[in-house]
């Protein structure tokens, strides 16, 4: 909860003032009756504070009057005397209050004055209206002290050496001695380790960490940690994840597949900031880039990445709603401003008017949002940049009246330009000419490159169906000759039904079976169980445990590459996915393919799955939806050959499908996923090389599962042959558009502009002649194929073929003189309204320059906020408090900083190190400040006493660990953490990934459930998490999977690094693992007394490990220590 | 030297209010967020004294309702075929407004109300052919409420229920849903429910049991409830199944209770002990607390849970017997078991699936025919259950949709979204029964007589429960007068 008082208080806010101060004083309150002495200061002031300085003080004075002294109200204004002590009646400042004409009535916003606070008011003037002598008036706005420019002040000299080092200490140690505060001792050594590691990394300090550092007792041992802590990679991560607070980063939301707020792909964005902080580009630099690398290097795809910030803002449904956004965040992240507070009128406390707030909004007026092409995919729906860029020059921006954007004032366009006050300089605006590839997109050489790369792909593809054509042709005949001498044979010696069958069996390669279980009895030499119940029972093999979690048994044996397996089973129950199916490649390093039936009432489905650096991806065209039920028997039938996948159910064929990551060595599992079920019978057999499987990518793909007639093959080689000639002829057409799009724009124009163009419509039309060649033969197949009942149909569509062809290539004699340009980037909708053409129409040729003005007066070292929020937002988060408490808001209305000469000390030393971050972290956390301990223990009553809250840091303040920091951490001690960097985000339902928090989808709209328990970010605004704490925090800790498998794991970490410790020498090192602090004697004596019960009911409970057991619920325990989510 | 921006500045004592809150007041569920309180610190401007501080839990004034029962339509119900029957719908079927004597009411001035949020939206829209009466309607109890013969349990209720017909809103899309339960529209921005404001304005009553409850599907409004007032004051979402009723409410690994209690208490000892170290840290304090609450919550939400408890004549009151209102049946009976044991706010959305079940664009008539099964004998089993228990009196039953439906016809047979006119009843709670206050026009167009807005709930709700919303607001986040609404007076007793 902030400050942003931007608005004028509400009456009833007012009496809250008023009964708080009574509360305080503890005494009085307003008169009761008119002869007791009304107090100005107390009782009157604030009430004209409030309601009335907005326009009659010093930002404003309406009618040439001001309230903000008491002689200035008697002094009056245009209408004469306010007020005339003594004469309340005669006073027109108490006629316009009471007036009941809401035109009259002042305050004209807003409710009337209380009754209450009318009577004191009265009172006031009957006794004469009396302020205090010498009472100054409101400052000039302009004099505020944000509004300044910092200056470094000399630092403090200061009689404590250990206090005098860093300059920190010497404007925190200035301000203990004026106050009289007396610091805390110093915090144990493993503390700041902890306390610097989980503020630098997110992480806290391994035992080796805490081994090596409590050791090193050289001089510069904690540098020395700070050093490779701000070296290492999870630097970027732990600051990335707050900035992304701060810049309100989100995954794209909307209903269902519709993106109605931010954007697809918006994790480069966030990849964009970790490298960032990472290379410690300086801050400047950094908002510059988010504001502006559009139009600053319009050509540089890393940089282009910090368009993220624009897209982000990214709402479909109105533009002003948009638009408001990025202003209001814009002002509060980067200059501590509340700008949005004048959207519908003047600000009411700082120099921001009605039209400042539209002059800002011009700076982002032109903008729109798109998705750049990567290198290696042209699918913006699949990975593409999104970022802003100008795309409607011409957009005027008008004032909304009242903030009502049904309402503008189309009288005057409103120009770009920052409010006077913060502006002594007119801004320069110069439109940017942007080079081709930045507007053309399709021509950066990448683009080009993954076009022809992906035609290439194309032939090769093309290639290898043709010659599996072939293959199948040859087959084909092999069969059908095999047949017709089985036929000849069995018609001399056998009746006709038996020769049906023995053609069938001639035809029918043996394969090497190489497991048949009907799971009638154990088979401990084939199957190892992992994780569930799993137990033979009644002839079969059931699998009793439900709950989101993996169960497998595994095959013991290493599984043929290619292989075919068949199980069947009963699908019994489970909560929700009832997912039960084959898994293969099942490595340590979580490497995994499954194919499997879900009985999910969501959508049950057939679906293949596989997992990518730790990321489980569901491809959709992998799926398919069928109904599964309950206590029904199903058969899975996995083919795999090579990266190719065929499963069917029940014997018909329901995924074909190609892997697309590399094959691995690995185990090969039947597996459930929250799912019950009987196991019924398995079959495992090395894949026959005749049995053909269908290919995703093929043109055949649809092909039925059976032998073909050796027409059908021969019709599919020639559809490959025509498919092959298609693919052949895109490069060479990629090329032409290339050169003919590329010409179309140089300048001066080349002489062999219209030869270019020739040839690039030449070959797309040779192309698509080609391509109209392809789909008749494809439709000479299908009609070929065809059931009776379908071939009046098909021979319709093959006509049209026929025709289509005719016409494609006609085309080629009278070409036109258009042809489809390289496509780079595809532009987002611009509102429900947009259609498909004029999103596709090209992007301008230059941009208005304005938001590069923007970000240079932004980042203009002469601007007194930038670096001052920055600063404020940096220490807030390594000192659990901020200098300035509002940080948002640096305005009249915000808070004053608790030191405010360190503050400017500090964003004059950022700036004048050239922005750099790790620069100010490293002063920070090197400080004697940031080494005292968070307890009170030793501290002086009278320190305590005077200043209870450590405003002035005279101890750390002890800070609960963001939602992320807890994730990681319990993943980080358990050894389970995988440090894997940036990518697209992971679902937020992956409760299996383990990779950093960070990386998890995080959106309006989809959160992390886990994470959300410890007050994860919102993404709409988040300036400071919270701090909550909320039984839901306890349940998490002590009953999610997450917390109770990670205590597992440290506690066999533990036991693993040796086996025979006691449980005193146990307790010690989970102790010490955890919570990164000794325990003393009667801690100790406490987690003895817990393991002697914890191992008892272990026994008692029959657990299969008692002494694990036991050891893991303490670990347990003490993850759920308030000092292990603390940061002391 | 002085302070160099203001000589002034001297500490707030509001370290001391805050300490002593935390020990005094306790938590309840998901209550205290001491969080907040802690950021709350930053709003102290250095140089002013102590301005504001956060809720203390006690009532503004004297309550009449203890607990409030939420029911809410997710969809949209049509107000003239459920509590404001309109027979002139019937008599002008299938002739345009126009042509009938009620033209006026779309007089453009009428229909300014209407804020368009969305663009091109292809419901929303006015229709202009009346479409008849689906459903016959007659009066019910003492009181002769009319009601559609779709309700004849809850209508067996009249002479408890205060029916409101004159309510409207101005956002014609489902993003009403959560304009009805935040005041502003979903695309205005996020604020926090009307739950959330009561959890955040009053303590716990119970210590074992979360005080803020949701049951049913979510459509169109947001999960969450707090917003700024933080994460703790969101809704605890339960599930009507004793085996799984909340999220982590059970043991991962399958620890048993005895188990537990080892870890839980060894946890509780090593915290109390720390505390010897850290004197005065009220995180630690107040985590010690939400861990034996959290311990106690494990079983007391399965138990409020357990439905079998109850007689085969509770069953049966509430429809449990019945496969079509089984359902609902049991969120209305545990609602009660909740209400029994102080829980504070209980909301219950009905009607899953695209914008809510009750979205009738089409098919009005079977439409409304299966939702009002499922959930009419629920509803009336509620409030005779609360009534012969002596809960009635101090439990507000609301039912409300985010808007009503036109009196005009969607295609063939549908109606379309409604805000100028609609209705919510209440009942219990300090609110009269057997009345009617405020109307529409007669074909059920406009609210024409004692119109209220959304929020005018909100305020009459808060004002049973002795909050005053004008004290709860937070410094920083300035609420609109109509954010506040205003209590409608005329139908409390």
């Amino acid at each position: 909860m902030f400050l942003r008082l931007t608005d004028s208080q509400t009456p009833s806010a007012l009496r809250h003032v008023l009964l708080a101060i009574v509360l305080i004083v503890g005494c009085g309150g307003l008169p009761s009756r008119a002869q007791e002495v009304v107090d100005y200061q107390r009782q009157i002031k604030p009430i004209f504070a409030a309601r009335c300085y907005a326009c009659h003080g010093a930002l404003k004075q309406n009618a040439k009057l001001r309230l903000d002294t008491a002689a200035l109200a008697i002094q009056g204004g245009k209408h004469g005397q306010a007020i005339k002590p003594g004469d309340p009646v005669g006073s027109a400042l108490l006629t316009r209050i009471i007036a009941t004409d809401e035109l009259d009535r002042m305050p004209p916003e807003g409710e009337p004055l209380k009754p209450a606070e009318i009577a004191a008011i009265r009172a006031w003037i009957s006794q004469g209206a009396k302020g205090p002598a010498g009472e100054k008036p409101e400052r000039d706005p302009q004099d505020h002290w944000a509004f300044k420019a910092p200056v470094r002040s000399a630092i403090p000299k200061v009689a404590s050496a250990a206090w005098s080092k860093n300059p920190i200490d010497a404007f925190i140690a200035a301000e203990h001695a004026q106050r009289k505060l007396t610091p805390v001792p110093q915090t144990d050594r493993r503390l700041w380790l902890r306390r610097v590691s989980i503020d630098l990394i997110g992480l806290p300090p391994t035992r080796e960490e805490m081994d090596t550092f409590v050791a090193d007792q050289s001089d510069d041992a904690y540098d020395k940690v700070v050093s490779r802590l701000l070296g290492s990679p999870q630097y970027g991560e732990r600051w990335g994840r707050h900035w992304m607070d701060i810049w309100r980063y989100s995954d794209w939301w909307g209903l269902g597949a519709e993106v109605r707020n931010s954007q697809k792909h918006i994790w480069h964005w966030r990849d964009w900031i970790v490298e960032s902080l990472n290379a410690d580009k300086p801050y400047d630099q950094m908002l510059r880039e988010m504001l502006a690398a559009d139009e600053l290097y319009p050509n540089d795809m890393d940089r282009l990445r910090a368009g993220g910030f624009l897209a982000r803002q990214y709402f479909k449904f109105n533009r002003t709603t948009w638009l408001d956004g990025a202003v209001e965040h814009t002002a509060k992240a980067m200059l501590g401003l509340t700008f949005n507070c004048a959207k519908c009128h003047d600000h009411k406390y700082d120099p921001i008017s009605h039209v400042d707030y539209y002059q800002l909004r011009a700076f982002f007026e032109p903008y729109q949002v798109r998705t750049d092409v990567v290198d290696g995919e042209l699918d913006p729906e699949k990975n593409g940049i999104p970022r802003g860029f100008d795309s409607n020059l011409k957009a005027e921006t008008y004032l909304h009246l009242r903030g009502d954007d049904r309402n503008p004032d189309k009288s005057r366009a409103i120009a770009a330009a920052m409010p006077s006050f913060l502006s002594r300089e007119t801004m320069q605006i110069v439109p940017v000419d942007l080079p081709v590839e930045a507007h053309q997109p399709g021509l950066r050489s990448f683009v080009i490159d993954t076009h022809l790369k992906l035609a290439e792909q194309r032939v090769t593809q093309a290639e290898q169906a043709l010659a599996q054509a072939k293959k199948t042709l040859i087959e084909a005949e092999r069969v059908a000759i095999l047949a017709a001498q089985a036929k000849a044979k069995a018609e001399l010696e056998m009746p006709k039904q038996a020769a049906a069958q023995a053609t069938v069996d001639a035809v029918k390669k043996e394969a090497k079976t190489l497991l048949r279980d009907d799971f009638s009895v154990a088979k401990p030499d084939v199957w190892e169980m992992r994780g569930g119940n799993w137990a033979y029972a009644k002839g079969k093999l059931s699998q009793s445990q439900s709950g989101a979690t993996r169960t497998a048994i595994r095959y013991k044996h290493a599984p043929p590459t290619d292989f075919e397996a068949k199980l069947k089973y009963i699908p019994t129950g489970g909560d929700m996915w009832k997912s039960i199916g084959i898994a293969f490649d099942v490595t340590e390093q979580g490497h995994m393919v499954t194919a499997y039936l879900s009985a999910y009432a969501g959508g049950p489905k057939s679906q293949i799955t596989y997992k990518n650096n730790g990321a489980d991806v569901y491809p959709p065209e992998a799926a398919q939806g069928r109904k599964v039920d309950l206590n029904k028997s199903y058969e899975i039938t996995l083919r795999v050959r090579g990266t190719l996948m065929n499963v069917l159910i029940d014997g018909e064929q329901s995924l074909a499908y190609r892997l697309p990551i590399e094959r691995k060595n690995g185990h090969l599992e039947i597996s459930t996923f929250d799912a019950m079920a009987q196991l019924v019978a398995f079959e495992l057999s090395e894949l026959a090389e005749d049995v053909v499987l269908s290919d995703a990518a093929s043109p055949t793909a649809k092909a039925k599962d059976g032998p073909l007639s050796v027409e059908e093959a021969k019709l599919m080689v020639a559809l490959a042959q025509k498919a092959l000639a298609v693919a052949t002829l895109q490069s060479p057409s990629i090329k032409a558009r290339a050169a003919a799009q590329r010409a179309q724009y140089q300048q001066p124009v080349p002489e062999n502009l219209n030869a270019l163009v020739a040839e690039a419509v030449r070959s797309e039309r040779i192309a698509a002649a080609a391509q109209a060649e392809e789909n008749a033969a494809r439709a000479e197949l299908e009609l070929a194929k065809a059931v009776p009942a379908k071939r009046a149909d098909a021979q319709k569509k093959f006509d049209a073929s026929k025709v289509a062809l005719e016409k494609s290539q006609q085309a080629i004699a009278a070409p036109g003189g258009t042809f489809t340009p390289l496509v780079g980037s595809l532009k987002m909708f611009e509102s429900n309204l947009e259609s498909e053409a004029s999103r596709r129409a090209p992007f301008p040729t230059t941009s208005t320059g304005r938001r590069t003005a923007l970000a240079a007066w932004i980042t203009d070292v002469k601007n007194p906020l930038t670096a001052r929020v920055a600063v404020n937002h940096i220490w807030s988060r390594h000192m659990g408090q901020p200098l300035v408490a509002t940080v948002f808001d640096f305005g009249r209305k915000g808070a004053l900083p608790t030191h405010p000469q360190l503050l400017d000390w500090l964003a004059v030393e950022l700036i004048e190190q050239g922005w750099s971050m790790k620069h100010l972290h490293r002063l920070i956390v090197t400080s004697q400040t940031y080494r005292l301990s968070s307890s009170n223990l030793d501290a002086a009553p009278a320190t305590r006493q005077a200043d209870p809250d450590n405003h002035y840091y005279w101890r750390a303040n002890p800070v609960r660990m963001e939602a992320q920091v807890v994730r990681d951490s319990l993943l980080l001690l358990a050894g389970e953490l995988d440090l894997t960097q940036g990518g697209p985000s992971i679902p937020a339902s992956s409760e299996t990934s383990r990779r950093r928090s960070i990386y998890f989808v995080h959106s309006h709209n989809e959160h992390q459930k886990f994470l959300s328990m410890f007050d994860d970010a919102n993404v709409l605004d988040c300036y400071r998490r919270t701090q909550s704490i909320v039984p839901q925090q306890a349940l998490a800790l002590a009953n999610s999977a997450l917390a109770t498998s990670m205590a597992q794991k440290i506690a066999q970490r533990l036991t693993a690094a040796n086996a025979a410790l006691s449980d005193s020498d146990f307790s010690r090192a989970a102790f010490v693992t955890v919570l990164c602090a000794e325990p003393n004697d009667t801690e100790m004596h406490a987690m003895i007394q817990a393991m002697a019960k914890l191992s008892e009911s272990a026994r008692l409970n029959k657990r299969p490990d008692p002494l694990l057991h036991a050891r893991t619920s303490l670990v347990h325990a003490l993850l759920n220590h308030n000092d292990f989510i603390t940061i002391r | 030297m002085p302070h160099p921006i203001n000589p002034n500045y001297q500490s707030s004592p509001r370290g001391i209010h805050r300490r002593q809150f935390l020990s005094d007041v306790g938590m309840g569920f998901g209550g205290l967020a001491l969080g907040a309180m802690l950021a709350q610190d930053g709003i102290v401007r250095a140089d002013a004294p102590l301005l504001w501080q956060p809720p203390d839990g006690l009532p503004h004034f004297a309550p009449k309702a203890k607990s409030v029962i939420w029911l809410f339509m997710n969809g949209g119900v049509s107000q003239a075929e459920s509590f404001d029957p309109k027979p002139e719908l019937t008599k002008y079927a299938g002739k345009s407004i126009s042509d009938t004597p009620h033209k006026d009411v779309q007089n453009p001035d009428k229909l300014k109300l209407a804020r368009v949020t969305v663009i091109n939206d292809a419901n929303g829209q006015q229709r202009n052919k009346l479409y008849p009466l689906q459903v016959g309607f007659r009066k019910y109890g003492q009181s002769g409420i009319e009601m559609s013969d779709w309700v004849p349990h809850i209508g067996s209720c009249a002479d408890d229920m205060a029916v409101i017909r004159s309510m409207y809103t101005t956002d014609d899309n489902h993003g009403a849903q959560t304009q009805f339960h935040s005041g502003r529209h979903m695309l205005d921005g996020e604020y926090p429910t009307l739950g959330a404001w009561v959890h955040y304005g009053l303590g716990s009553i119970n210590d074992n049991l979360p005080q803020f409850i949701s049951m049913g599907n979510r459509e169109y409004w947001n999960a969450k409830d707090g917003h700024y007032l933080g994460p703790a004051h969101d809704a605890i979402p339960i599930r009507v199944d004793p085996k799984n009723p909340l999220d982590y409410g059970k043991s991962a690994s399958g620890l048993t209770e005895d188990e537990q209690r080892i870890g839980f208490d060894l946890v509780g000892k090593l915290n109390s002990l720390k505390a010897t170290e850290y004197p005065g840290d009220p995180a630690l304090t107040a985590r010690i607390k939400a861990y034996e609450l959290a311990f106690r919550m494990q079983t007391s939400v399965p138990q409020t849970l357990n439905l079998s408890a109850e007689s085969k004549g509770t069953h049966e009151m509430y429809g449990l017997d019945d496969p079509a209102t089984r359902d609902f049946g049991m969120q209305m009976l545990a609602a009660r078991r909740f209400v029994e044991r102080g829980v504070r706010f209980i909301q219950v959305q009905h009607g899953a699936g695209g914008a809510g079940a009750w979205d009738a664009h089409g098919g009005l008539k079977e439409n409304h025919t299966k939702n009002f099964k499922a959930v009419d004998k629920p509803i009336a089993g509620l409030l005779k259950d609360l009534k012969q228990r002596g809960l009635l009196d101090s439990t507000l039953v609301i039912f409300a949709s985010e808007f009503g439906r036109t009196p005009g016809t969607q295609g063939s047979d549908g109606r379309d979204h409604h805000i100028y006119g609609f209705s919510v009843w209440m009942a219990g709670g300090g609110v009269q029964g057997g009345i009617v206050h405020g109307a529409t026009d007669e074909i059920g167009f406009h609210a024409v007589e004692n119109r209220h807005y959304v929020t005018d709930i909100h305020a009459t709700i808060l004002h049973q429960l002795g909050l005053d919303s004008r004290r709860l607001e937070v410094p920083g986040r300035k609420r609109l007068d109509i954010d506040h609404g205003k209590a409608i007076a005329e139908i409390l007793t």
